[in-house]
């Protein structure tokens, strides 16, 4: 049984101390630990077995025994050697010990007479069965546990500090006592309790019997024994060398010969440096893709501890210095002057400069550039000298005064004597061009936009546009009298003939009053939209001429005939904002530019030809060569294309020279020259040579950059230019109300 | 038809490898990839079209050489890597274990790498380690200079003063140094070796200030294959001049702070006769008794040593005779400019003896036929006098303070003056509170020159020239020996100018300007001088005219009568315009480049333009003070 074992284990205990007194050695914690285990025992055993009466004693019987032996009293001795007896010879020893001490504790009871009944009901009452808990968990309540019944044990009466007090006072022995956890009162400490004490305090061993000298027991001795120990005969490895070991063995030596250990560790050091470019000194082939590091910068001037004055920066240029980000100053360090050397003081970002020298070698990624040496010169393409390729429009050689509003348009007739331009002002002039002057003067009713001379030399008269109108006038006074009879019979003759269809028509053929006959006008087109008419431009032959008005729609675009007084809309849709129209000057052919593209087509077939390419964002003018194989455009994005009709529908060529848009761009009708003029206030005059061999691509020379014949008024520089029909001038016409001649 | 070319097979997407792709091919961490790289002097690349190289991406990636890294692979450092790890985890295990036997025994065979084959590979000629010497000069230099630390270990820096030094006494010995340069850097040198230019900046002698925020890692890696890299170039050198290498080092002068004599530089020939000396009497004395080896390996060395001593004495006795010669020859010439005049009279005189030898040697030697003689000396007479010269003024370069005796006052930055002067053979004493070692001390009669830095002299000794550290360097710059007086302590030093920047430049920039200016002032003084001949202004324009007509027959007579400009500056103008008219044929990209190099071309004018307006107002404002 577990319980009795444990108890005999106590015993045991008991035992090995031995002796008579150590019987009675029952330390305080010897006490307790029985006494739990006892306590466990019992648990386990109520569970198991209440019934049984003998077992349920014997535990009472073992507790008591221990606490008899703890407060050295001894009243159901017989009890305990009863049940001791049959266990060993020590424990009748005991027995016999005890009973001695009964005797002499005997004595203490007469002298104590109330603690002895004390004692008694206490030994009477049931042990605590709480087991081994920290008893400070009952601090709260009146009792201190339960008995085997499961009763309460209250907790015995406590007396107040006063009591204590008196208690320390009295009894000699209170500071020999220890209070008891499990049963909440004073006990007194014995002599071996407290001899124990000592001992641990003194830091002996507790146990006084223990003996840490024994004599020692020779397990092993030396003496040889003479008899083996096993029977077995000696095994055959032992008389045969080890395979394993040789194997080792001659790993080591293999490599001692082939020099990987050197016997007897003196390491001849070889010397450290030797010429290491005994054998072999030639240098490796250029490797395009070996890229040397570059050298380092070597010092300017102003690095110098003592510079010129002049590379020493200025309070300003110091405060930038400092301001620029590290990374982007393009020197490190900031000059300065030393009055000696000795006063020259440590650079403080000598490290960081090396260091950065480092990283940029092995973690800056490399490229082979190559250095253009070049000239700039060199760059700029040899042109044929432009004095080679006179005449052409060189200087301003006077301005036509007299307008208040920007010119936006002339034509020049086709003799080239007279001029006649259009103003914002309202008015129409005509000059006389060699001279500069006005000789005619009219006044319309709103800006004149477009203006065009007849193209017919026996013709006198032009077409001018306003508003939504269109008029013919011819200057009477500036040719002879056939000629006048000739252009008003050329002129008005339309009109008996096409008053007889009355249609709806988009143009209406008016007669001009009589005051307006007798200063000129000799038909007025009136169009039935009241869009205005932004552009007049005539066939070569000056009888059939075309309008343009890109608000109208469909009917922006309309081709009319002078002499039958016949209006003709060539498309019935227009793809686009129409920029300007243009007649081919001698095939019959239309030119209609839009903002980007800029279409041909045949009028006598009635289809489209050819579309252009231009690539310019917007056009804002057209001309055709003479031959009509090529044509120039200029754009309000400041370029200049020129487009050969024969080559391809994308320009042959893309100038882009003017700083501002391009307002005109104009051919000459004999030379071979070519002019445009741009808001920056300049004129550009091109060689423009155009073969006849179709192999033979037109040559392009600029020749001539005409400047500061206009102001530029309101961002607003030349607006119109053009060149005279047989010399080689050229007039041009701007916001600042001039036109000038250039020749 | 040929076969299909795949895309990303040829060309830059195989040429370049970037750079997590080279780590996980050579299975090696960043850190030891980066050492890999600096020690291999692998560098990253930028590829001309990076989408080409990186699958179309533009991200930003470091690429490598693909042929570089495949290198790499074969590396046996890369293997000495590896080992290394292994053994640390060993090394580290064991401690850990407290196997303080296995630990010694790991210690032992601790794996070492050497770089002596990373060397000869970078560098396969001489020559090409010698271009290459410039960043490990410095980088020596720096960590010469440097305090022991826990990351810096004592002989490191220990080895770096030692290289650096071995190779400025062959500076020194060869006199090779060419340029030197205060800058508020530091001081810079250049020398010329095997006709490699070699420049290095030396920090000024003050102590580093160790900064925090830097990767010593780099640095010491850089240093370790720099201090090889020079180690062998060293040996070379010295060995090429017959030196012995390495140079013996004297402890006891180290301490007294001798510098650069703390190394005791020796020819070969004589350390072969003194072994050759020494061998002899053991030789006789291990047939009397092989017991007295020990005595006699004794004797032999103090034998050594006394040679070796008075090999020394030698070598000062011999400064000391020279240094009286040149003291005699300074008496009688007190002035450096007379000493500079003699200088030219004795090469003068050499040049003329050796003329007179070649023609003597010439006549005697191509007697026979005469034909030939009269051809040769005017052709071969002419350059091998040149060469000669060319190589007269090189020695004489080279001897420059040959003639001078310099004292080194306590102010003075000894470490780098006694290097300039000795390498241009010139004599230095130093205050014995600089550092032992000094030939001789101030109140010696031999010196000429005493640099100081101090504005005045305690006591001043008539036979010697006082002049600051400058003048030595100016000196050196200007290839001459300059007048000591604007040097004289106290004085504003003229200006030290960077010997480096070219003065090509500089001249050419000047002469254009000065000869627009002439033109221009030409004209004028004409103008003034038709004037004053009585000659009517438009007169004197229509024969200007005329001659100029006669020159150029386009040019057309556009200016009117009344008109001021000149014909030039129409010409000029017409030239412009020509210019202008061009540039409008100029394609796109030319315009871009044209416009890119007048840029350039118009800040480097800007920046010399601004230089001489400050140097204008500058001079104006010197010479109002000197008015007033």
């Amino acid at each position: 049984m577990a319980r009795r074992k444990i108890i005999s284990v106590t015993k045991k205990r008991k035992a090995t101390g031995s002796e008579s007194p150590n019987q009675k050695k029952n330390t305080v914690e010897l006490a307790k630990d029985i006494n739990k285990r006892n306590n466990t025992q019992k648990e386990g055993l109520i569970t198991s077995k209440t019934s049984d009466e003998e077992e349920e004693e014997e535990p009472q019987s073992s507790d008591n025994s221990e606490r008899i032996l703890n407060l050295g009293e001894d009243l159901d001795v017989g009890n305990d050697s009863d049940y001791i007896a049959g266990d060993s010879l020590e424990d009748s020893q005991i027995e016999e010990i005890d009973d001695d001490e009964v005797s002499d504790i005997s004595e203490n009871e007469r002298n104590l007479g109330e603690k002895k009944e004390e004692q008694e009901e206490k030994d009477r009452e049931p042990p605590n069965t709480v087991g081994n808990i920290p008893m400070e968990w009952y601090d709260d309540y009146p009792h201190i546990g339960y008995d085997m019944d499961g009763k309460k044990i209250m907790k015995p009466a406590k007396g107040d500090e006063l009591d204590k007090f008196l208690d320390k006072m009295e009894d000699p022995d209170y500071w020999l006592s220890v209070k008891d956890d499990l049963t909440q009162q004073n006990v007194k400490l014995t002599d071996e309790e407290l001899d124990i004490i000592r001992r641990i305090q003194m830091q002996e061993i507790p146990d006084a019997n223990y003996n840490p000298y024994e004599p020692m027991v020779e397990w092993f001795t030396s003496k040889p024994e003479v008899m083996p120990l096993s029977a077995a005969p000696e095994p055959k490895r032992r008389f045969v060398p080890s395979k394993w070991e040789a194997k080792r063995i001659m790993k080591i030596v293999r490599a001692i010969r082939e020099g990987r250990i050197i016997p007897g560790n003196t390491q001849v050091q070889k010397p450290r440096f030797y010429n290491l470019w005994a054998d072999s000194d030639q240098s490796r082939q250029d490797h395009p893709m070996h890229i040397p590091a570059p050298k380092m910068k070597l010092p300017d001037h102003d690095e110098s501890y003592n510079p010129p004055a002049e590379y020493l920066p200025n309070e300003k240029e110091k405060e930038e210095w400092e301001q620029m980000d590290p990374e982007d100053r393009e020197k490190n360090y900031l000059p300065q002057k030393y009055s000696s050397l000795r006063a020259v003081p440590a650079y403080g970002r000598f490290i960081h400069e090396r260091f950065n020298r480092c990283l940029d070698l092995y973690l800056a990624p490399r490229l082979r550039r190559n250095k253009l040496n070049i000239d700039p010169e060199s760059l700029i393409p040899k042109l044929p000298n432009p004095k080679d390729l006179q005449p052409f429009p060189t200087r301003l050689a006077f301005s036509y005064i007299g307008h208040t509003g920007r010119i936006r348009c002339f034509s020049i007739d086709p003799l080239g004597l007279w001029l006649v331009s259009g103003s914002d002002d309202q008015t129409i002039r005509v000059w006389e061009i060699t001279t500069g002057r006005c000789v005619y003067t009219w006044t319309v009713d709103d800006i004149v936009h477009s203006i065009a001379w007849c193209p017919n030399k026996d013709v006198c008269g032009f077409i001018v546009a306003f508003s939504n109108k269109v008029a013919f006038i011819s200057p009477f006074k500036l040719c002879d009298e056939e000629m006048y009879l000739f252009t008003n019979q050329y002129v008005t003759a339309g009109f008996n003939q096409s008053q007889k269809d009355d249609k709806k028509k988009n143009v209406h053929w008016v007669q001009p009053t009589e005051q307006e006959k007798e200063s000129g006008y000799l038909v007025i087109l009136n169009h039935s939209h009241s869009k205005t008419v932004k552009q007049v431009t005539w066939h070569r032959k000056g009888d059939y001429f075309a309008t343009l008005a890109p608000d109208a729609g469909n009917q922006g675009i309309l081709i009319h005939q002078l002499t039958k007084h016949q209006t003709q809309q060539p498309f019935r849709k227009i793809k686009g904002i129409v920029q300007r129209v243009m007649f081919h000057p001698i095939k019959p052919l239309f030119f209609v530019a839009t903002q980007r593209f800029i279409r041909v087509y045949n009028l006598i077939k009635q289809e489209a030809m050819k579309t252009l390419q231009s690539g310019v964002k917007w056009i804002s003018s057209l001309d055709v060569h003479p031959m009509g194989d090529n044509i120039i455009i200029g754009s309000y994005d400041k370029r200049l294309c020129w487009f050969d009709l024969d080559l391809s529908s994308r320009p042959y060529k893309i100038l882009r020279y003017h700083s501002m848009a391009i307002r005109s761009v104009s051919y000459h009708k004999r030379f071979p020259l070519f002019a445009s003029c741009s808001d920056d206030g300049s004129i550009q005059i091109f060689h423009g040579m155009v073969y006849n061999d179709l192999l033979q691509n037109p040559l392009i020379v600029p020749v001539k950059i005409l400047k500061g014949g206009h102001n530029i008024v309101d961002s607003l520089g030349v607006l119109h230019c053009e060149f005279h029909p047989t010399q080689p001038w050229i007039i041009s016409s701007g916001a600042d109300h001039q036109i000038n001649l250039w020749t | 038809m040929g076969k299909l070319k795949k895309k990303g097979q040829s060309g830059a997407a195989t040429n370049y490898i970037t750079r997590n792709q080279a780590l996980k091919k050579l299975q090696v961490t960043l850190a030891d990839f980066r050492r890999l790289c600096i020690l291999k002097g692998i560098y990253p690349r930028q590829p001309k079209n990076k989408k080409k190289a990186n699958k179309g991406s533009t991200a930003p990636v470091t690429f490598y050489y693909t042929k570089d890294i495949q290198y790499l692979l074969h590396e046996p450092i890369l293997n000495k890597f590896r080992e290394y790890k292994i053994f640390a985890r060993k090394l580290s295990k064991a401690l850990g274990k407290r196997q303080i036997k296995v630990a010694q025994n790991l210690e032992k065979n601790k794996p070492v790498y050497t770089l002596d084959h990373i060397i000869k590979e970078r560098y396969p000629s001489f020559i090409d380690a010698l271009r290459d010497l410039d960043d490990a000069l410095c980088m020596l230099f720096l960590f010469s200079t440097f305090p022991a630390t826990n990351k810096i270990k004592n002989e490191t820096v220990e080895n770096c003063r030692r290289l650096s030094s071995e190779f400025q006494h062959y500076v020194m010995h060869t006199r090779c140094l060419r340029k030197t340069f205060l800058s508020i850097k530091g001081i810079y040198y250049q020398a010329e070796i095997k006709g490699q230019t070699i420049n290095w900046v030396v920090p000024y002698q003050f102590s580093q200030q160790v900064p925090d925020d830097i990767d010593f890692r780099v640095m010491l890696t850089f240093l370790e294959f720099y201090q090889t890299l020079v180690g062998f170039v060293n040996y070379k050198l010295f060995t090429d001049i017959n030196l012995l290498y390495p140079p013996k080092f004297d402890k006891e002068k180290d301490e007294e702070a001798a510098g650069l004599d703390a190394y005791l530089i020796e020819s070969t020939n004589i350390s072969a006769n003194i072994l050759d000396q020494s061998k002899k009497p053991e030789k006789t004395d291990n047939h009397d008794n092989s017991k007295n080896e020990i005595n006699d390996a004794k004797e032999e060395l103090t034998q050594k040593k006394e040679w070796e001593k008075r090999l020394k004495t030698l070598a000062q006795k011999i400064t000391e005779i020279k240094a009286q010669d040149v003291k005699s020859a300074a008496a009688e010439t007190q002035t450096d400019d007379s000493q500079t005049a003699e200088i030219n009279d004795n090469k003068n005189q050499l040049i003329d003896d050796f003329n007179e030898q070649q023609s003597n040697g010439k006549s005697s030697s191509i007697a026979e036929n005469q034909q030939v003689t009269q051809i040769t000396p005017t052709t071969k007479l002419f350059t091998y006098y040149d060469i000669h010269s060319a190589s007269v003024a090189e020695s004489e370069f080279q001897q420059l303070f040959s003639k001078c005796i310099f004292y080194l006052s306590r102010e003075v930055p000894r470490y780098s003056l006694e290097f300039v002067i000795r390498a241009f053979g010139g004599q230095v004493g130093w205050d014995p509170t600089v550092g032992g070692g000094s030939l001789f001390d101030e109140t010696n009669e031999i010196i000429t020159h005493q640099v100081c830095d101090r504005p005045s002299q305690n006591h001043q000794f008539l036979s010697r020239v006082y002049i600051q550290p400058q003048w030595v360097y100016d000196c050196v710059n200007a290839r001459k020996l300059l007048t000591t007086e604007p040097y004289r302590p106290g004085k504003l030093l003229p200006p030290h100018l960077s010997p480096f920047v070219e003065h090509k430049e500089e001249k050419a920039e000047d002469s254009s300007n000065e000869s627009e200016e002439e033109t221009e002032e030409m004209v004028l003084m004409k103008e003034l001088e038709a004037e004053a001949k009585g000659i009517p202004f438009s007169k004197y324009q229509q024969e200007r005219k005329q001659l100029k007509s006669e020159t150029i027959a386009t040019s057309r007579k556009t200016i009117k009568s009344g008109q001021k400009r000149t014909i030039q500056e129409i010409e000029a103008a017409e030239e412009q315009e020509i210019k202008e008219l061009g540039k409008i044929m100029m394609s796109k990209k030319q315009k871009k480049l044209y416009t890119k190099i007048e840029h350039g071309r118009k800040k480097q004018q800007r920046k010399v333009a601004n230089l001489q307006q400050r140097k204008r107002e500058l001079d104006a404002a010197t010479s109002k003070k000197k008015k007033r």
